[in-house]
C-alpha cells in the first residue's frame, strides 16, 4: 500500500518518529502477557488508525486478508497451546499490523526511502550505496504490477495460440520482455539525469 | 529561450560491424524539428545521440559549446528525453514522486522540487493524477506524465521518440496541443506525419543516412514517394 495525499497529525509527524515508536510498540507488545493490556492497546491502535484519516478503501483488501491469516492462527495455537495463548498471540499481531497501517498510510514512500538511506548509510563502510538500494526498493515496487501485466499478456498470447498453462511458454517470452523493460528503464534513468553506468555506444 | 545549437559531424555509429547511420552532418537549430524515416532506419539512434544516450563511433555530437562524449550529464540536464513507452520511463510508484525523481537528481531542494512539481501538473492540467499509483494511470495519462517529468527539469530542448504511437487519437491530439504549446525546442521523432504540418524543419532519415531535409511539406512528400518506391 503507498500513502495517498494525507493532512493527519500522523503525515506531519516525522517519518523517524513514526517507524521508531512502532519499532518500539512492536518490541513492547511481546513484553506484555497481559489480555486485557493487550485489548487496551489494540483499542488505542484503532483509535491512532481512525485519527490519521487513512482511506479505509485502500485497507478494505488487506483487512480482510489479516482477518483470515489471524482465524487460521488463532484456531492452531489455540488447539495446541490453549486459547488465552492464542487470543494474546492474536491481539499482539492484530495491534502491530494496526500501528504498521496508521504509519505506512500517512507516510509517502519519498519520505519512506529517505529514512532508508538514513538507516542504512552505515552500510557505506562495506561498500554498499544506500541510495542505490533504496532506488531498487521503489522500482520494484514500481514495477511489480507491469510484470504482472505483462505476464498476464504473454499467457493470453499463449492461450490464443493453443498452448494452455506450459510454463516454458510462458516463462521464456516472460523473461525476454522483463529484460527489455530493464532495458528501457535503464535508458530513462539514464536520461532522467541519475548517475548510473555510462553510455551505451551503439542501439538500433 | 536562448536555445544552443546541436550539431552532429560526420557521425557514424555502428553495431555489430554494421553502420546504423553513416557520416552524418547535421546542425539542428530550429524550434521544431520532425524526423522520419522507414523501421530501422537510424531515426531513434539519432535522437539518442542528441543527448548523449547513444555516443558516436566516429564523429562529434556538440550541444552548444559541449560535445556528448564528454558532458554527457550535463547535456542530459539540458536536452530531455520523452520514450516511445513512458511506463518504461515512470521510475517511481506515485505521480509526483515520479516527476520530482529528476529533480531530486538535479540536487534541487525539497521545497523547490515541491514547487516545480505542483507548477508542472497545473501547466499540463494533471493536477488531479498527483496522488495517483503510476500503474493505474492510462495510456495518455502515462504519456502526459512522462512529458511532465521531462518539462520539470526545465531542459531548453525535448527529444520525442515516437511519442504518440500508443496513444489513442483523443490523446493523440491532446498530446499533439502540448507539443506545440512547449517554450521548449522539441525534436520529434514520428511515423505520425500529421504533427509535423506545422513544424519549421522535417529530416528524413533512409538507411543511415539524411534522405531529405527541408519544409515539412516538401519532406513528407519525398518520403511518400521514397516508401511508395
Amino acid at each position: 500500500m503507498i500513502a495517498a495525499k494525507n493532512t493527519s497529525w500522523l503525515s506531519r509527524t516525522p517519518a523517524g518518529w513514526k517507524f521508531g515508536t512502532l519499532l518500539a510498540i512492536s518490541i513492547s507488545l511481546y513484553l506484555i502477557s497481559s489480555w486485557q493490556v493487550l485489548l487496551a492497546l489494540l483499542l488505542v491502535s484503532i483509535a491512532t488508525l481512525v485519527s490519521a484519516r487513512v482511506d479505509f478503501k485502500q485497507l478494505r483488501m488487506p483487512l480482510v486478508t489479516l482477518a483470515a491469516i489471524l482465524a487460521v492462527v488463532l484456531i492452531l495455537l489455540g488447539i495446541q497451546t490453549g486459547w488465552l495463548n492464542a487470543t494474546i498471540a492474536v491481539l499482539r499481531l492484530l495491534t502491530m499490523c494496526i500501528f504498521a497501517y496508521s504509519v505506512s498510510l500517512t507516510t509517502s514512500f519519498d519520505a519512506m526511502l529517505e529514512l532508508f538511506q538514513k538507516v542504512a548509510s552505515p552500510l557505506r563502510v562495506l561498500g554498499a550505496n544506500p541510495a542505490q538500494i533504496a532506488l531498487a526498493l521503489s522500482m520494484a515496487i514500481r514495477f511489480i504490477p507491469e510484470l504482472k501485466r505483462v505476464y498476464l499478456e504473454v499467457r493470453e498470447a499463449q492461450h490464443a495460440r493453443g498452448l494452455g498453462n506450459n510454463p516454458l511458454a510462458v516463462s521464456v517470452p516472460l523473461v525476454i520482455r522483463s529484460l527489455k523493460i530493464a532495458d528501457e528503464t535503464a535508458e530513462a534513468l539514464d536520461a532522467r539525469g541519475y548517475d548510473s553506468a555510462p553510455a551505451r555506444h551503439h542501439r538500433l | 529561450m536562448n536555445l544552443p545549437q546541436i550539431q552532429l559531424e560526420n557521425v557514424t555509429v555502428s553495431y555489430d560491424d554494421r553502420d546504423v547511420l553513416t557520416n552524418l552532418t547535421l546542425a539542428l537549430n530550429e524550434q521544431r524539428i520532425g524526423i522520419i524515416g522507414a523501421n530501422g532506419a537510424g531515426k531513434s539512434t539519432l535522437s539518442r545521440l542528441l543527448n548523449g544516450l547513444v555516443l558516436p563511433t566516429t564523429g562529434t555530437v556538440r550541444v552548444g559549446e559541449l560535445t556528448t562524449a564528454k558532458h554527457a550529464k550535463q547535456i542530459r540536464r539540458d536536452v530531455g528525453f520523452v520514450f516511445q513507452n513512458p511506463a518504461n520511463q515512470i521510475i517511481m510508484p506515485l505521480v509526483a514522486e515520479d516527476i520530482a525523481f529528476g529533480l531530486k537528481n538535479l540536487g534541487l531542494g525539497k521545497q523547490e522540487r515541491q514547487f516545480r512539481v505542483a507548477d508542472t501538473l497545473a501547466q499540463l492540467n494533471i493536477t488531479h493524477l498527483a496522488e495517483r499509483e503510476s500503474h493505474t494511470l492510462s495510456g495518455g495519462e502515462q504519456q502526459m506524465v512522462a512529458l511532465a517529468a521531462v518539462i520539470a527539469m526545465q531542459p531548453r530542448t525535448i527529444v520525442f521518440d515516437e511519442p504518440t504511437t500508443m496513444l489513442d487519437l483523443k490523446n493523440r491530439l491532446a498530446f499533439q496541443r502540448e507539443i506545440a504549446r512547449l517554450d521548449q525546442r522539441a525534436i520529434v521523432v514520428t511515423h505520425d506525419l500529421e504533427i509535423l504540418e506545422d513544424f519549421d524543419r522535417v529530416v528524413v532519415v533512409t538507411d543511415g543516412g539524411i534522405g531529405f531535409d527541408g519544409a515539412p511539406d516538401q519532406a513528407i512528400a519525398h518520403y511518400r514517394q521514397w516508401s511508395h518506391a
